[in-house]
C-alpha cells in the first residue's frame, strides 16, 4: 500500500475512536449504557443492525466465494425479509412492552429463572468464543496483506473498538455503526465501479456478465428439493427464514440494537429497513466478487491468493518441480485470456459464441493450481483454502492509490462494527442476567454503570485472548461454530413457546430446549443434511416437545 | 401461565407511534413481502438474462 493508503487507514481509525468517544458521553445509568437511553431513531438502529450482522469475514468471504463459486450464497438471505415481518408481529412487541434489557430476561417473566439462565449462558458461551473469531479471521487476512504481525492487527482492531465501547456503550456502538455502514456502502459502490471501469475497452459489462453467466457464476435459483445440497432456493427460503428468526429474534447482539429504539414503531421500522435493503446489498457484494473474477481474466491472477503461502512455496519447493507448475499455470492463464477475447469478438460480430476453448483452459488452470495447493498441504499438513484472500489481494494490488486504503478501512469497519455490537451484548447479558440477577440487586446507578464498563472491558480482553490463541485452536473453532448451530434454532423454539401459546410452561421450555439441542446434534452427526436446515429442526423439536412436556407436567400437577 | 401484555398498535399511542408509511402495519408488512418477492424475481431474471 502507498503512503496515501496508510494515511487513509490511520485517519479512519483515529476518526472513528474520537467520534465513538464524543457521541458516547453522558451515560448515567445502564439504560443509557446498554440501550442508549431508548431514544434512538429507526434509521440509526437499522444501520446498526445491518453493521452488526456484516462482519469483515462476511465481506471478504462472500466476495471470494462469488469469485470461486458464483452468487448462489445469496439465497441464504432470501428468508430475511419474511423473518423481519414475523419478528415485528411477534417477538419485538413482547420485548419492547416488557421493557427488558436482554432477550433472555423476558424468558424469566414468561417461564422461570432456569430457562432464562440457561439461554443466557448458551449465548455467553458461544458468543464469547465467536467474538474471538470475529476478530481473528479478518486480522489473519489483513496481517498477510498488510505485512503486519497477526498480533498487531488483533490489538489494533480490538483495542480501538474496546476503547469506545467501554466508554460510550451502546450509543457509541450505534453511531459508529452508522458511520461504518456508510463507509461500507461507499466501499461497495467504489469496488463495483472500479471493477467495471478496469475491464478492457473491447470487453464491456455485457460481455463480462455473459462470461459470468456462461461459467455458472450468476446462478442463484437452484430449485432442487435435496436437503443435503448447499444453497438451494428452498433451503434459503425456509432454512434462511429460521436462521434469520433465530439470529435477529434471540441473539442479544441484535435484540439489544432494536431495543434501543425510541418507540416500538422505531424498533419495528429498523427491522423493516433491513428487510428492504439486505438482499440488494448482499447482491452487490456478490456481484463485486463476480466482476473481480472477470477482471482477473485480463490481469495476472496469482497461482495462490495467500501471499505468505505463495512465498513459502517458492522458497521450499525445488525449482525443477515449481517451474513446470508455474509455466503450466501461466500458459493456461494466457490461453484462457485469448479464449475470452475470442468469445467477446464472436458476440460482437453476431457469431455463435461458445466457451469450449475457455473451459479447456480453465480446467488446465485449475489443475495447475491444484498441484500447487497439493504442495502447500503436504508441507503444512493442513487443508488449504485461500478464498478469503482474493478480495484483499485485489484491493491492495489493483485499486488506485488512496482507494485501496479506503477499502481496507472498510474491512476494518466491518470487523469493528460486529465486534462492538457483540461486546456490548456480552456485557449486557452478563450484567443483567447474572450480576444484577444473582450477585447484587438494587445497587446504585453509578455502581451498575461502573460494573457494566468493567464487564465490557473484560469481554474485550476475552475477545483479544481468544483471537490471539485462535491460530493454535484449529479444529476448536469448528467445534465452537458447530456448538452454536446446535442451539440457535432451539432457542428460537423456546421463544416461540413463550409468545405463540399460553399452554407452554417452564418445564416444557427448559426440557424442550435440551431435547431440541439433542435433536440437532443427532441430525448433524448422523445425516448429511445441510446446516441451513439445523435451525428448522431445532425450533420445531423444541416447540413440539415443549408443548408435550407442558401438557404432561400440567396433567400431573392437576392429578396431584 | 399467562402471556405478558403484547404491544399492539391500539395500545401504543403517542404521536411517535403512528405508522409513518402505508397507513397501517398490515399494509407496511405486505409492502415488505411484495418488495422481497419482486427482488427475488429480479434476481431470477438477472441470472438468466440473455446478455
Amino acid at each position: 500500500m502507498s503512503p496515501l493508503d496508510w494515511a487513509v487507514l490511520v485517519l479512519y481509525l483515529v476518526a472513528i475512536v474520537t467520534f465513538g468517544m464524543m457521541v458516547g458521553r453522558g451515560n448515567r445509568r445502564i439504560d443509557d449504557f446498554f440501550l442508549a437511553g431508548r431514544r434512538m431513531r429507526w434509521w440509526a438502529v437499522g444501520l446498526s443492525v445491518m453493521a452488526t450482522q456484516i462482519s469483515a469475514i462476511t465481506f471478504v468471504g462472500t466476495t471470494g466465494q462469488a469469485y470461486t463459486d458464483g452468487m448462489r450464497f445469496l439465497v441464504v438471505y432470501f428468508g430475511l425479509p419474511f423473518a423481519m415481518v414475523l419478528l415485528c408481529l411477534t417477538l419485538v412487541p413482547f420485548f419492547y412492552r416488557a421493557r427488558v434489557f436482554t432477550a433472555y430476561e423476558y424468558l424469566e417473566r414468561r417461564f422461570d429463572v432456569r430457562t432464562r439462565t440457561l439461554t443466557s449462558l448458551l449465548f455467553l458461551a458461544s458468543r464469547s468464543l465467536a467474538v474471538g473469531v470475529t476478530l481473528y479471521a479478518p486480522a489473519l487476512v489483513l496481517s498477510v496483506i498488510l505485512g503486519f504481525r497477526e498480533e498487531v492487527t488483533i490489538l489494533l482492531m480490538g483495542g480501538t473498538t474496546i476503547a469506545y465501547v467501554t466508554y460510550g456503550g451502546n450509543r457509541s456502538v450505534i453511531w459508529t455503526d452508522v458511520v461504518q455502514m456508510g463507509i461500507i456502502w461507499i466501499g461497495i459502490f467504489l469496488c463495483l465501479g472500479v471493477a467495471i471501469t478496469q475491464l478492457p475497452a473491447t470487453f464491456g459489462l455485457r460481455d463480462a456478465l455473459a462470461l459470468a453467466q456462461g461459467t455458472g457464476r450468476l446462478e442463484v435459483m437452484d430449485t432442487s428439493a435435496s436437503l443435503t445440497r448447499p444453497y438451494t432456493l428452498w433451503g434459503g427460503l425456509l432454512g434462511g427464514l429460521f436462521l434469520m428468526l433465530s439470529y435477529f429474534g434471540t441473539d442479544q447482539s441484535q435484540v439489544q440494537r432494536y431495543l434501543s429504539g425510541a418507540s416500538l414503531t422505531q424498533s419495528r421500522l429498523s427491522l423493516l429497513f433491513n428487510a428492504f435493503l439486505k438482499v440488494p446489498m448482499q447482491f452487490m457484494i456478490l456481484l463485486t466478487g463476480v466482476l473481480v473474477f472477470v477482471f482477473y481474466h485480463f490481469h495476472d491472477a496469482p497461482l495462490l491468493w495467500n501471499p505468505a503461502e505463495l512465498q513459502r512455496l517458492e522458497q521450499t519447493v525445488p525449482a525443477d518441480r515449481l517451474e513446470p507448475m508455474k509455466q503450466r499455470f501461466e500458459q493456461a492463464r494466457e490461453a484462457r485470456r485469448r479464449a475470452v477475447l475470442a468469445f467477446a469478438e464472436a458476440r460482437h460480430q453476431g457469431r455463435p459464441a461458445d466457451l469450449s476453448a475457455y473451459r479447456l483452459a480453465e480446467h488446465e488452470l485449475l489443475a495447475a493450481r491444484a498441484s500447487a495447493i497439493g504442495e502447500v498441504e503436504r508441507a503444512t499438513g493442513k487443508e488449504y483454502n485461500d478464498t478469503n484472500y482474493i478480495f484483499p489481494v485485489y484491493v491492495v494490488r489493483q485499486l488506485p492509490r488512496g482507494l485501496a486504503g479506503l477499502v481496507i478501512a472498510v474491512i476494518f469497519a466491518a470487523a469493528m462494527s460486529s465486534l462492538s455490537g457483540e461486546l456490548s451484548a456480552l456485557a449486557s447479558a452478563s450484567m443483567v442476567d447474572f450480576y444484577r440477577r444473582f450477585a447484587r440487586r438494587g445497587s446504585s446507578d453509578s455502581h451498575e454503570l461502573l460494573v457494566s464498563r468493567v464487564l465490557t472491558g473484560l469481554w474485550g480482553g476475552v475477545a483479544i485472548l481468544v483471537a490471539l490463541q485462535a491460530g493454535r485452536m484449529g479444529s476448536a473453532i469448528e467445534v465452537v461454530n458447530l456448538f452454536g448451530s446446535y442451539f440457535y434454532g432451539s432457542i428460537l423454539g423456546v421463544f416461540a413457546l413463550a409468545v405463540l401459546t399460553p399452554r407452554a410452561n417452564g418445564h416444557g421450555a427448559f426440557f424442550g430446549l435440551l431435547i431440541g439441542m439433542a435433536s440437532v446434534a443427532a441430525v448433524a452427526n448422523l445425516t448429511a443434511v445441510h446446516f441451513l436446515w439445523y435451525n428448522v429442526v431445532g425450533a420445531l423439536s423444541v416447540f413440539a416437545s415443549g408443548l408435550l412436556i407442558s401438557r404432561l407436567t400440567r396433567a400431573r400437577a392437576g392429578a396431584g | 401461565m399467562e402471556l405478558p401484555p403484547r404491544g399492539d398498535d391500539a395500545v401504543d399511542g403517542g404521536p411517535d407511534d403512528r405508522v409513518p408509511l402505508f397507513g397501517s402495519w398490515s399494509r407496511a408488512y405486505a409492502a415488505v413481502v411484495i418488495a422481497a418477492l419482486m427482488v427475488m424475481a429480479l434476481v431470477a431474471v438477472f441470472s438468466r438474462w440473455p446478455f
